[in-house]
């Protein structure tokens, strides 16, 4: 028996701290942040990608255990970012009326979470 | 313990977080032995499904005919759905497309993703607001 027998265990162990985290830095930014731009998910979705890029990289390079895998991508950084909350947002920002920062949100998120990927990878292979 | 907001709070998420995260695994794995394409398929659908069950689970939740319990509501929406999409494996997928020079698949995947993730979440809302009208309509008759 090795750890990585117990994939769903360690999947679940790492979404649990990741969707709490979410729920809290979302709370945090809307406590912080006033106004209907929505800071929270935008900010969770790329540092997320940011980690993504990093740790799948730098996993690569210093282990092959499928459940270390698990726990931090599949787990923890499947949880923490969303992508449905993104799309929920982005249409309550439409229905605002307001274009522009609906706009930012609906392009920035996918294009800033590309180049965050981008830089985690790059940072990776650097190290 | 169970009768503190913050414990039930904690709770409620956690055990949506675990359940949509593993529907997320298993879905991937079996949508990827079905079709052995270049575009992530696995990812693609679970975040498409997710979208159209947040439209139509925030929009029913919000109205006057059926209640949500906060707790239920966190244990779907933020638990739940949000541990089910993802948007970090979503990217990490458009990246590997690109490194692998298969423009088209990543442009197609990239921004279908974005646009049939509305296109569904708008899907759930619709049906959500018939049903809302539909319950109404039976209740005043």
């Amino acid at each position: 028996m090795t750890p990585s027998d117990f994939l769903p265990v360690w999947i679940a162990l790492g979404a649990i701290p990741g969707a709490l985290s979410r729920y809290y830095l979302t709370l945090l930014c809307a406590q912080r942040f006033d106004g209907d731009f929505p800071f929270g998910t935008f900010l969770i979705n790329l540092s997320g990608a940011f980690l993504m890029g990093f740790l799948t990289t730098e996993l690569q390079k210093i282990s092959t255990e499928q459940w270390l895998n698990g726990f931090a991508t599949i787990g923890f950084l499947g949880a923490y970012t969303t992508f449905s909350t993104f799309a929920l947002d982005f249409s309550n920002l439409l229905k605002l009326g307001n274009t522009r920062r609906a706009l930012l949100y609906g392009l920035g998120s996918p294009l800033g979470g590309f180049l965050a990927v981008e830089m985690g990878i790059a940072l990776a292979q650097h190290l | 313990m169970l009768r503190q907001p913050a414990v039930r709070t904690v709770i409620a998420i956690s055990l949506g977080a675990i359940a949509g995260a593993l529907c997320r695994y298993y879905l991937g794995l079996g949508i990827g032995h079905l079709l052995g394409t270049p575009i992530p398929y696995g990812t693609l659908v679970v975040n498409i499904t997710g979208c159209f069950a947040m439209g139509l689970l925030a929009t029913l939740s919000l109205g006057q005919v059926i209640s949500f319990h906060p707790d239920l509501r966190l244990l779907l929406l933020t638990g739940f759905l949000g541990s089910y999409t993802t948007f970090s494996s979503y990217e990490l997928d458009s990246a590997k497309l690109l490194s692998e020079k298969d423009l088209q698949a990543d442009l197609i995947y990239w921004t279908g993703s974005v646009l049939l993730g509305f296109i569904s979440l708008q899907l759930g809302i619709a049906l959500s607001e018939w049903i809302l009208k539909k319950l109404d309509r039976d209740w005043l008759s």
